[in-house]
């Protein structure tokens, strides 16, 4: 295609810039059919994307306690973070948190939902925001590599986590390998932070590539339940910093993790008081262990911390900000997984523990399941 | 075209309807403006060549249909273009040079700068014979003379656009088609006519302030090497993620559709209309939440994403009931890509 | 948080005679349990009915929601709590 001559291309700035898309345009010959004009001019550039988490960079993890023994108070931007535990750990509850924070901040989230075990009412519960949440659901893992690949390399999104399922065959596991290698090298350069969720069973291949590709790894492990009652409704879970390109591995701390179902009961998931930790295997009993907290080298949290602190709402023009623990917007009364007695209606109890009865309460019948 | 009369103007209008969107003009006889077609002709050098290529077509077009012989004129404003078609002659169009409008204008009669009479006249006691003169002359001392249609002449003697186009139908869609010779097999050569069309109609929409909120794709099959069975025709339709003039985001999110599907033969004609034109809503940059600002960029690349590797793969998720008692009744999947269909 | 196994595979339950369920079996391994809430679900009987008796578990290590599906007489896990 010939170029314009230096007086053609002043003359067209100066009739664009008068007229704007009514100014007459210089084609080139025509061929055939079809019209070799010049190519359309660049989209412009859209604006840069607001730095993810504060101006520093830094994401806070949603966990005080976590936070602190983080160098830079949370996961700074362009990092690789893998998150190692077993199914319930807490790992998935981290991540989550993780993407509140990191959307309060103005981020866009990709969840690569490698297991499928993705739930959003959960994840609401948790604070995240739909709106800015992309849920990838590959066939298998190579494809949902590959997809991810595109987003980072389209500058979608500003944090991705990879939730890998704990039994990944892919039919080639090198290429997997050399796919999340890659990813990373993606991830630092578009300056998206990376999560991988990696199970302890992965295979030898790809747990090289998971650790060779991420500068910071926590280990999970839950040490002890919460309970309410009888009713597990939550978790201690343990995080070290198993390896640290950024600083000394080692510190650790603790996370205390409640499990919110948006009733009445949320209410006293606030009061320590009405609260019993078990350390180790399941006991029939309910055991009256006060919960104390054994921090290593971290903040004590706060005394209500019982469930993370959610993010602080983003002031929308209507929006009401919910109470604590009160993760789903209030509905009008309606009965709620009615008890086994068969009777009807919501049988909760304000200001209780909760309508199901444990067992050996004499509010239940003689109901049992079937074998 | 004193020969003329309304059916035929209305024939001329369909058949310029084929080469630009962009039509002005009135087919009543007795309507003082008849027997002025104006066609706006941005962006449609990528379809059909230079302005004096685009002339001959549109006369080659008219000639079986409007009696005489019509006389053509282009330039950059709708004043010089008039001027410069009733200085033509029959099969002789004046084709006025970009940012040459004040020059083709300065040697010409100042009278034809208004159809005031009065405004003639003391534009002659002024001295003011040519329009060329009335350009030299400041725009203050114009419009202290002649007030609003001082300003109006001043600016017409000058080669600027004062009079916005303003199309004889507001069309809700917008269609562009070309041939393919010989016809193509290969994406490659679709992507580069695609590009020329989604360009045109982009810049009308944008010449207008129009954005598109779909498209639909036709394509012309060759049956010469057709397996049998093989349809003549195939329409793609594509709703956008949001309305836009951007040519390349329609292009890309366009061949990515082909790409997933592609055509069972080979494609002798490209049309592409563009539908649910309406006026482009400004961008709206969010006041308290800065994701918004990405969210239109975000769509088209979940879009074109989902269309390349399946609708199933790329999701967003809503929450409807979250306190039903089945967790598979709680939330539901949201598609990234807008309704499609293939026909 | 909870993960939600989209297919709710199917288990094996061990009731003890009182008929309280004990253990299940799930991925070729059995785990001891205890049961520490449950409820019941019935949805839709005019149509076509779903009815089932959740229980959230206990095991070693970790805490799941299982269920018996009245209408098929089969047991399904569907979360984990992570």
């Amino acid at each position: 295609m010939a170029s314009l001559s230096p007086d053609v291309t002043a003359a067209l700035a100066t009739l664009r810039s008068r007229w704007g898309a009514a100014a007459p345009r210089v084609a080139g010959e025509v061929v055939g059919a079809l019209a070799t004009a010049p190519l359309p001019e660049e989209l412009p550039a859209l604006p840069e994307a607001a730095p993810l988490g504060a101006p520093d960079g830094i994401v806070s993890t949603g966990f005080a306690a976590l936070d602190a023994i983080l160098g830079p108070g949370g996961l700074p931007r362009s990092t690789s973070v893998a998150l190692r535990g077993e199914g319930w750990s807490g790992k998935t509850t981290l991540a989550l948190r993780l993407v509140a924070e990191a959307q309060a901040s103005g981020s866009i989230v990709a969840w690569l939902d490698a297991g499928r075990s993705f739930d959003p009412v959960e994840a609401v519960a948790r604070g995240v925001r739909l709106d800015w949440l992309v849920v990838v659901t590959p066939d298998d893992l190579d494809e949902g590599l590959s997809i991810a690949g595109s987003l980072l390399a389209g500058r979608a999104v500003d944090l991705l986590v990879i939730d890998l399922p704990p039994r990944v065959e892919p039919a080639r596991p090198a290429r997997v390998a050399d796919r999340l290698h890659r990813l990373a090298a993606l991830a630092r350069r578009s300056a998206t932070l990376l999560v991988l969720l990696e199970p302890p069973t992965l295979r030898a291949g790809l747990g090289n590539a998971v650790a060779e590709s991420t500068g910071l790894r926590l280990e999970l492990v839950r040490r002890g339940w919460i309970r309410l009652g009888r009713d597990v409704v939550g978790q201690r879970t343990e995080v070290v910093i198993a390896r640290n390109r950024f600083g000394p591995p080692g510190r650790r701390a603790e996370l205390r993790i409640l499990y919110a179902d948006g009733g009445d009961r949320d209410a006293c998931l606030g009061r320590d008081e009405l609260l019993h930790g078990l350390l180790d295997a399941p006991s029939t009993d309910a055991p009256a262990l006060h919960l104390s907290g054994t921090h290593n080298d971290a903040t004590a949290p706060p005394l209500l911390a019982s469930s993370p602190p959610r993010p602080r709402p983003i002031a929308l023009a209507g929006s009401r900000v919910r109470p604590d623990l009160r993760v789903i917007p209030e509905r009008p009364d309606r009965p709620r997984r009615p008890a086994l007695d068969g009777r009807d209606g919501d049988r909760r109890e304000r200001g209780g523990p909760g309508a199901r009865r444990p067992p050996g309460d004499s509010a239940r019948d003689g109901t049992s399941p079937r074998a | 075209m004193p020969e003329a009369d309304g059916a035929s103007v209305e024939a001329a209008f369909e058949t310029l309807a084929g080469f630009s969107p962009g039509l002005a003009g009135v087919a009543d006889p007795a309507d003082p403006a008849f027997g002025l077609l104006e066609v706006q002709v941005d962006g449609l050098d990528r379809l059909w060549g230079p302005e004096p290529r685009l002339i001959e077509r549109l006369a080659k077009a008219l000639g079986p249909i409007l009696p005489g012989s019509p006389r053509a004129g282009i330039a950059g404003t709708r004043f010089a273009a008039t001027v410069a078609a009733g200085h033509a002659r029959p099969g002789e169009p004046v084709h006025v040079a970009p940012a040459g409008d004040a020059a083709f204008l300065a040697p010409l009669p100042a009278g034809l700068l208004t159809p005031d009479p009065d405004v003639r006249a003391r534009l002659r006691r002024f001295g003011l014979r040519r329009i060329g003169a009335v350009a030299e002359l400041p725009r203050s001392a114009l419009v202290a003379r002649f007030g609003v249609e001082g300003e109006r002449i001043h600016a017409r003697a000058r080669g600027d656009e004062i009079a916005p186009f303003r199309p004889r139908r507001a069309p809700q869609r917008l269609i562009l088609g070309l041939p393919i010779e010989p016809s193509v097999a290969d994406l490659e050569p679709l992507r580069f006519v695609l590009r020329r069309i989604a360009g045109a109609l982009g810049d009308q929409l944008r010449a207008r302030g129009s954005a598109a909120a779909a498209a639909r794709l036709r394509l012309e099959l060759d049956l010469a090497f057709a397996p049998p069975g093989t349809p003549a025709r195939i329409t793609v339709e594509q709703r956008f993620p949001e309305p836009t003039a951007e040519p390349e985001a329609i292009e890309r999110l366009l061949l990515a559709r082909l790409e997933r599907t592609p055509p069972p033969a080979a494609v002798a004609r490209l049309e592409l209309e563009l539908t649910g034109v309406g006026p482009a809503a400004g961008q709206q940059l969010p006041l308290f939440v800065p994701q918004a600002a990405r969210n239109a960029r975000l769509g088209w690349q979940l879009a074109r994403l989902a269309l390349v590797f399946g609708e199933d793969r790329v999701r967003r998720v809503t929450v409807g009931d979250p306190e039903a008692p089945l967790a598979e009744r709680r939330w539901a999947w949201r598609p990234v890509a807008p309704e499609e269909s293939v026909s | 948080m909870t993960r939600l196994l989209r297919e709710h595979p199917r288990i094996d339950a061990e009731l003890d005679p009182a008929g309280c369920l004990v253990a299940i079996r799930w991925n070729g391994r059995r785990e001891p349990v205890e049961v520490c809430n449950r409820w019941r679900v019935d949805e839709d009987w005019w149509r076509a009915p779903i009815a089932r008796d959740y229980f959230k578990v206990v095991g070693r290590q970790w805490l799941a929601l299982v269920y018996l599906d009245r209408v098929t007489d089969t047991w399904h896990i569907e979360r984990l709590y992570d």
